[in-house]
């Protein structure tokens, strides 16, 4: 009967107008970024971030009321969680690396390491219902929420009801207001900073693709990670790569799960490398613990599948050896790469008061 | 899908929705005319022909305190984006670009760049000379208008856009026979070569150019004129304008060559270049206005297949393979413009289609019907005040927007908004 009552209340059944949700007026982003689109039917507004702001961080999310979104993404760690696989309500592993939660306006159309989310609000249903994550029941949810009267005000102005579309439509839109944008990188591009000569070293290798004819020597990283600035390819399945981290026997599902086709068999998404010196550990799986690790895997442990990235494959700075598989990058030029990827870590993003716990500060 | 391959949607046709629409949309640089009581501004326009609200102005920032217009829009590499300018409190500026909560672009401001007193900012290139990267923008009055021969070239820092070097080499101070740089407009560069045209007077009256300047990136100092004039059709000297240094990163394998345009001669030139020795060949003559029936060529942009050049006059662009290049090989007939075909851009309309969006106004003055004060008689039969936009493939003209009518502005340059445009202009 409350529930009822509370659903009839948020629904306008007591005959009140609903308030207008107030649009974000003062809402900037950078433009080099690129074009981005939000949902028409979640609009940015004042109240629909702060809504998603809160719920983000509540742990009445969660069946034992103990977890929220805020566990597996931790503001100082880029909205991840240093752990090597996540854990929720059930304290089991779960399957895959934390991602870190940055400039998702722009690009992704397939979210999680295997693209199993087409949209960011799609996403954020997932957890909240899987057993091992949050194991909430959504009714359930919906009952506790309506019940709060701060809450019950926010949703009816940002979204006219309480509900599961609405919880996590205002978890997208905090979400989408998760700019990461002032990197001594962003500096950079904005002509405020010039580079020190290793981090320029390991710009130049990182945007390069190697070739021998001319003496170019590369990193091979760009091939992929083209829109490293930003949560990823903006077309369909477009960013999503095999980068060798297995042989043919050990390839896992990646976006196989999803699709169902041979080819995807081992692709995992090519995640942003904003803030990457953050978020270790590293890949889908977090098995490697440093940039470190994760440069001598491109340097010389990518291993071959019949999906391997063909970029990988052709990457040398040497004239290719038949059957091997090495970058042959000089231990100078992996320190330079990792130096230019320190230049990505935006410190003001990871400390910023609008995208902190609102609860810490009452 | 390739196995081996990153996974891709390209196969795969990209719905109207999913296309990036922004492609369609133009900043547009427009002229307040006096007479008719606008202001200078900056604006984003809707360029696609498709669309109902084609030719609308979606932002516009005024430039209220500028008595001449910004004059060329550029993107750097790193995607910031500058502004030339006519007026001599602001020859540079960066222009400062955001977006709203609906993720439209939006102009924010502009930063005024200190260019050493050198005026009317004309064009900008970014070019690498042994691994340093420099901005280099010609000024066409350069340190006076008083001057009459006047004219330099600026280089800039392009991480601070602070002024690195002035170069300046005045007919009447280098004195006879020595290099000279006047009325530099035009500017494109191959490895430690950088050619500038010379054009014309700022003030349309004191003196044209009928040569360029070729000037040592190593020293920054100008060390050759090479003259390209031939018929003067129009008894002036030939006033090269736009050139265009083809080398091997536009065509793969080519011989580098200068190509030059030559405004009021109605010829486009070739010079060609030796590598080995770094010395430039006797200009040749590969098209001639006068015989074909054009007049006033002006801008050279690229795509990955074709060369196309703007002629003024009859309003005409036309096309050439860019693997005939330096030689100019047709590619297929001209897309009919406009007087005073100019600047362009190309992108995909909503529905996939390929098109060419043109400029066309020789210079954005007054026309004397409207007793304006900026009126030059020759310039102002040469404008049609207009953009067109044309399908790539067969040239026909799709739409058409006149900035005069509509918006009682002309209209000054226009380039891509975001991710779509020229490979290689100037």
């Amino acid at each position: 009967l409350i529930t009822a009552l509370f659903a009839a209340m948020a629904a306008g059944g007591c005959g009140k107008q609903r308030p207008e949700a107030t649009p974000l007026n003062d809402f900037t982003a950078p433009f080099v970024f690129g074009r981005f689109q939000v949902p028409t039917n979640n609009p940015l507004t004042v109240e629909a971030v702060e809504l998603g702001r809160r719920l983000f961080y509540d742990p009445r999310l969660s069946a034992n009321g103990k977890v929220s979104c805020s566990t597996c993404h931790i503001q100082r760690l880029a909205f991840t969680d240093g752990r090597t696989t996540s854990v929720g309500v059930s304290g089991k592993p779960l399957a895959f690396n934390s991602m870190s939660l940055a400039n998702l306006l722009w690009g992704p159309q397939r979210f999680f390491w295997n693209g199993r989310a087409a949209t960011l609000e799609e996403q954020a249903l997932v957890p909240l219902q899987h057993a091992d994550e949050m194991a909430q029941d959504m009714e359930r949810l919906v009952a506790q929420l309506a019940a709060d009267g701060e809450y019950r005000k926010l949703f009816e102005t940002a979204y006219g009801e309480v509900s599961p579309s609405a919880i996590t439509r205002a978890l997208a839109a905090f979400e989408r207001t998760l700019i990461s944008s002032n990197s001594r990188y962003d500096q950079f591009l904005r002509g405020e900073i010039t580079l020190d000569e290793q981090e320029e070293l390991g710009r130049k290798l990182f945007m390069a693709h190697p070739d021998v004819k001319v003496s170019l020597r590369g990193a091979n990283c760009i091939d992929c990670h083209s829109q490293f600035l930003t949560g990823g390819s903006s077309a369909g399945y477009d960013g999503f790569s095999n980068n060798g981290l297995d042989d043919e026997e050990h390839l896992q599902p990646g976006l196989q799960a999803v699709t169902g086709k041979p080819t995807h068999r081992g692709l995992f998404k090519v995640p942003t490398l904003r803030n990457i010196a953050l978020t270790a550990p590293y890949m889908h799986d977090g098995r490697f613990k440093t940039l470190e690790e994760v440069l001598e895997h491109y340097d010389s442990g990518v291993k071959n599948s019949s999906t391997l990235a063909a970029v990988i494959v052709e990457a040398d700075n040497q004239a290719a050896a038949a059957g091997h598989i090495s970058l042959h990058l000089t231990a100078e030029e992996k320190a330079a790469i990792i130096a230019f990827l320190n230049t990505l870590t935006d410190q003001e993003f990871v400390t910023a008061e609008r995208f902190s716990d609102p609860f810490a500060h009452k | 899908m390739m196995p081996g391959r990153p996974v891709s949607a390209a196969a795969a046709p990209e719905t109207a929705a999913r296309r990036n629409v922004e492609e369609t949309q133009a900043l547009v640089l427009l002229r307040g005319l006096p007479t008719l009581n606008t202001k200078h501004s900056i604006a984003i326009v809707e360029l696609n022909p498709e669309a109902k609200n084609f030719g609308t102005i979606l932002q516009e920032f005024e430039l209220p305190d500028l008595t001449h217009p910004p004059h060329h829009l550029y993107y750097s590499p790193n995607g910031r984006l500058y502004s030339t300018c006519l007026d001599p409190k602001s020859s540079l500026f960066e222009v400062s670009l955001s977006r709203n909560a609906s993720g439209a672009a939006m102009i924010k401001g502009v930063k005024r760049l200190d260019t050493g007193g050198q005026q009317v900012g004309e064009d900008i290139i970014w070019h690498n000379v042994e691994g340093k990267e420099y901005m280099i923008v010609t000024f066409m009055g350069g340190t006076g208008l008083d001057q009459p021969d006047c004219g330099s070239v600026g280089v800039f820092d392009p991480q601070s856009n602070k002024l690195i070097k002035l170069i300046q080499a005045r007919k009447s101070v280098v004195g006879d026979g020595k290099p000279f740089i006047m009325y530099p407009h035009g500017l494109s560069a191959y490895e430690d070569r950088l050619v500038v045209t010379s054009t014309v007077h700022p003030d349309l009256k004191t003196g044209v150019g009928n040569a360029i300047t070729v000037i040592d990136l190593n020293t920054f100092e100008p060390i050759q004129n090479i003259v390209v004039e031939d018929a003067k059709p129009v008894n002036f000297p030939s006033s090269p304008v736009e050139v265009l240094f083809v080398r091997p990163t536009i065509v793969p394998g080519v011989a580098p060559a200068v190509l030059v345009n030559a405004m009021f001669g109605f010829e486009t030139w070739k010079i060609p270049y030796n590598e080995k020795d770094k010395s430039f060949g006797a200009p040749v003559k590969v098209h001639d206005g006068v015989k074909a029936g054009t007049g006033v060529p002006l801008e050279f942009y690229g795509n990955q297949t074709e060369l196309f050049v703007s002629h003024a006059v009859p309003g005409i662009v036309k096309r050439y393979k860019l693997s005939g290049l330096p030689e100019l090989v047709p590619a297929g007939p001209d897309i009919k413009t406009g007087l005073g075909a100019h600047h362009m851009i190309f992108f995909s309309t909503a529905s996939g289609r390929k098109v060419v969006a043109v400029q066309n106004n020789l210079l954005n003055l007054g026309n004397a019907a409207d007793k304006d004060p900026t009126e030059v008689p020759f310039i102002a039969k040469v404008n049609d005040n207009s953009v067109t936009v044309h399908d790539l493939q067969s040239g026909e003209q799709l739409a058409k927007v006149s900035f005069k009518e509509r918006y009682k502005k002309g209209v000054e340059n226009i380039e891509a908004l975001f991710g779509s445009g020229f490979v290689h202009h100037h």
